[in-house]
């Protein structure tokens, strides 16, 4: 189901697999991997960048546009760069990477799991071994 | 009621949005943020609020018309936000939370707040909250700005938090709501995740803690404290206004709530005035997770028998108030 963000350049994909949401730095998951880029599209040395928020309560979404800007922006043949936050699509783990998925989501999904009682009593540790 | 639900909000603030009452620019952007909240999940099709109609002193007046006269609410906690390291009364005080509570004594539950870090002057607070205004609960924020920087607590922290929930005991209090994930201004994360919950919770198996805003985000974090221990409980609250923009992102909280905690441990906030609550309310008892899903992920449905307990049922047992006897004398037919 994982949808890979459509317009992006690979060199800009790169550009940002450094740049993180502060909710998401600790676990090393980039707004990349985190599937917040739209798109990147560059006109006359001009980069326009399109993010998409995972909820409309994040109150970092500032700095996370000014770290996109530097990053994009330190590209060459980008001159100047504005990341802005689009509204008109909903983000969803749809989004995740694989990476990001097996890093944020450790309980397996109910129809894995069968007996929910049954998979707690044996599992003492979310994901992990019996 | 809602239908045949009867709805008990957990959570109302009485802002004070008046610029004088902010502390600088973080509580500045804090403000902000709120009102950016209110723009963004209130449904196109609802009213929006300017921002010079929404960044007001807010009255118990006001939020008594939005709760009851406007919204099939029946019964309502009035919360204080001790956010005083960002505001001059904490945005929304104390004081005005309990006279909103006098309001309508029988409906208007009050919840009690302090700053932990104050040490005796916060447990003395909490006798006052308690004796005099009658709280029957408290909520706590687990980051303070109080040295100029950001300053977190944590749940499981003998020396600072264990204190006030003796002292809440001491009151006859056993219920304790607390604030996690969607940092308030520049927080660390670390400290609004829930991984210090299962200290609390342990500590004071006799305490039901509430945590809020469940799933934004850490809601498989959250997950798999409240499967663990029976006396952790998970509010909606802010979570359910994304009902309408995102349902597919709300059906995915909600189905893996239902799935790893049940039905019996999920309870409702509306979180206004941010935002006016009978829009999510209608949304939520219309609300169904979308089969696939269910086929997919193996969600369970969500029920009239669980949006009933939701809404409504869930707060009155962790209130220690009897569900039917208080439906049949607080329950309003359904107007809007």
């Amino acid at each position: 189901m994982t949808q890979r963000p459509a317009r992006v350049p690979e060199w800009a994909r790169a550009a940002l697999s450094e740049v993180f949401d502060p909710c998401c730095r600790e676990k090393g998951i980039s707004v990349v991997d985190m599937g917040l880029l739209r798109s990147v599209d560059v006109q006359a040395g001009h980069a326009r960048v399109e993010l998409l928020l995972t909820s409309g309560w994040c109150p970092f979404a500032a700095r996370v546009l000014t770290e996109v800007e530097e990053a994009i922006a330190a590209h060459p043949g980008v001159d100047t760069c504005q990341a802005e936050v689009v509204w008109d699509e909903a983000w969803s783990t749809d989004r995740l990477s694989p990476s990001a998925r097996r890093k944020l989501r450790f309980l397996p999904d109910p129809v894995a799991v069968g007996d929910r009682d049954a998979y707690l009593a044996s599992h003492p540790t979310p994901g992990g071994p019996p | 009621m809602i239908g045949d639900a009867f709805v008990f909000d957990g959570v109302a603030h009485p802002f004070n949005f008046t610029p004088k009452n902010a502390y600088g620019s973080a509580g500045e952007m804090f403000t902000n943020h709120l009102y950016a909240f209110h723009n963004v999940l209130t449904p196109e099709n609802e009213p929006k609020q300017t921002a010079e109609e929404f960044l007001k002193e807010w009255t118990p007046d006001d939020i008594r018309r939005m709760v009851y006269d406007h919204s099939d609410t029946d019964m309502l906690v009035a919360m204080p936000l001790p956010l005083t390291d960002l505001f001059r009364d904490g945005l929304s005080p104390w004081e005005t939370c309990a006279e909103l509570a006098t309001r309508d004594p029988d409906r208007t539950v009050f919840w009690g707040s302090v700053n932990p870090l104050e040490g005796r002057r916060a447990l003395d607070l909490m006798e006052r909250q308690v004796g005099e205004f009658g709280a029957k609960a408290f909520k706590f924020y687990n980051v303070r700005y109080d040295y100029g920087s950001p300053f977190p607590w944590r749940m499981d922290d003998p020396q600072i938090a264990f204190p006030v929930f003796e002292k809440a005991q001491e009151l006859g209090i056993n219920l304790i709501g607390v604030h996690k994930g969607v940092p308030l201004g520049p927080q660390p994360v670390e400290a609004t995740q829930t991984w210090d919950m299962d200290g609390a919770a342990a500590a004071f198996p006799d305490i039901n803690f509430v945590i809020f805003h469940v799933g934004l985000p850490f809601i498989d974090e959250t997950c798999w404290q409240l499967i663990r221990f029976p006396n952790l409980y998970a509010s909606l609250a802010a979570t359910i206004n994304f009902v309408v923009r995102a349902p597919r992102l709300f059906a995915e909280i909600l189905g893996k709530l239902l799935f790893w905690c049940g039905e019996d441990k999920i309870v409702y906030g509306s979180e206004a005035p941010i935002w006016q609550p009978q829009w999510a309310l209608q949304a939520f008892k219309n609300f169904t997770i979308p089969q696939d899903l269910c086929d997919g992920y193996g969600y369970p449905q969500l029920t009239d028998v669980a949006k009933r307990k939701i809404l409504g049922e869930n707060l009155l047992r962790l209130h220690g108030m009897d569900v039917e006897s208080t439906v049949a004398r607080l329950g309003r037919p359904q107007t809007h």
